[in-house]
């Protein structure tokens, strides 16, 4: 089979393509595992398959779908992030997991807000949710810092999440939130505290 | 929008099996909520049913084969889902039959999942290839005995528990 059609997409230090086959590992070892506890998990490896599976078919079925993130360097995945509308989710949802020692980089935060964006401006949305579990504290931490707030009257998925409701395409568009998220990443990519040279003296 | 490309379809004598599609998914959900998946992962929810049908899109795009969706030639009817089958954790890659309410004894799940080994052992190039059938589920096992596969013993899978394995003829047998 060639490759699928997926759209790619790029950020400064990142690549978001479709999940291929030889990414599944990755997907494997974080969805098998404890930090998978939020998601459905930990799942067994034939469970873990089957989801990696759904996830591609998802694209097929709805025209968008969870990218792989890809280090732009090394091409390393990081983690999944994008559109995500199973049969049973009340609204369209936007998602991501990464993998363990990702965090604490501004990935997540720089693949959503691309996933997002995409979603809007290609695919029209109006609105996006997504459905977190509260004990999921940087989750909750990330919908915040994407300028997400808590949608106490819309539907949950199952109760045990709560929503919290992006905020509509205009209010991304050369905002103060806009600002704020653009200002973080420039923040990760170059952290003004990282030396910058041999110090002369 | 297609992201995957065409799969292959396949045409006997009946049927016609040809990839899996969104417009297929009224048919897995009624699937899913009768006793006739029982043997086969179901009853499933609609929610259920929906991912199922994901699933089957994606392990086309993970092996480059899956399930086919048959239909008859004559009717347009879906009459099941039958195919190439091989998730993570299996024991060995599987031609896998599923028949649909209303479409049994007619001898389609024998004919479909032939022309699947067919394309198994020819265009994919397999050296063997084994079917799965619950115990209980009789008319299963004869599909299997009809393709001139031979029960071997069973296997054990964490979902479907103990399971039957019919090793099918070689792909020299076959041609």
């Amino acid at each position: 089979m060639t490759r699928s059609a997926i759209p790619v997409l790029e950020t400064e230090r990142l690549v978001l393509k479709g999940p291929a086959p030889e990414d599944y590992p990755n997907f494997e070892a974080t969805f098998t595992s404890y930090r998978a506890r939020f998601m459905g998990g930990p799942l067994s490896e034939y469970e873990s398959w089957m989801l990696y599976a759904a996830e591609i078919g998802h694209w097929q079925i709805h025209g968008f779908g969870m990218w792989m993130i890809h280090d732009r360097e090394t091409d390393a995945t990081l983690g999944m992030a994008g559109g995500w509308y199973p049969k049973g989710w009340p609204e369209r949802e936007i998602a991501w997991v990464i993998w363990p020692r990702v965090e604490g980089r501004g990935i997540a935060l720089e693949a959503v807000h691309a996933a997002r964006g995409w979603c809007y401006d290609r695919l029209g949305w109006t609105t996006a949710v997504t459905y977190v579990d509260p004990k999921n504290a940087s989750s909750v931490r990330l919908c915040e810092r994407l300028g997400a707030t808590l949608d106490e009257d819309a539907r949950t998925v199952d109760s045990h999440d709560i929503v919290y409701r992006h905020p509509a395409p205009a209010a991304l568009a050369a905002t103060p939130l806009a600002a704020r998220i653009a200002a973080e990443l420039a923040d990760h990519i170059d952290p003004s505290c990282k030396p910058k040279g041999v110090p002369l003296d | 929008m297609t992201f995957l490309p065409v799969l292959p379809a396949l045409t006997t004598a009946r049927l016609t099996l040809r990839g899996p599609e969104p417009r297929d998914y009224p048919a897995l959900r009624a699937f899913y909520a009768s006793d006739r998946s029982n043997f086969v992962g179901g009853p499933k929810s609609p929610e259920g049913a929906w991912r199922q049908l994901a699933t089957e899109i994606g392990h086309w795009a993970l092996r480059g084969y899956g399930r086919w969706i048959v239909t008859e030639r004559e009717t347009g009817h879906t009459v099941g889902m039958v195919g190439l089958w091989n998730p993570e954790g299996w024991p060995e890659p599987e031609v896998a039959w599923d028949l649909f309410e209303g479409f049994e004894g007619k001898g389609y799940a024998t004919e479909a999942a032939h022309a699947a080994r067919d394309h198994a052992y020819g265009a994919l190039g397999w050296p063997t290839a084994i079917s799965l059938v619950n115990r209980a589920n009789t008319a299963s096992a004869r599909v299997a005995e009809r393709l001139g596969a031979v029960y071997e013993g069973e296997v054990t899978h964490e979902t479907y528990g103990s399971i039957g394995v019919y090793r099918h003829p070689a792909p020299e047998a076959c041609r």
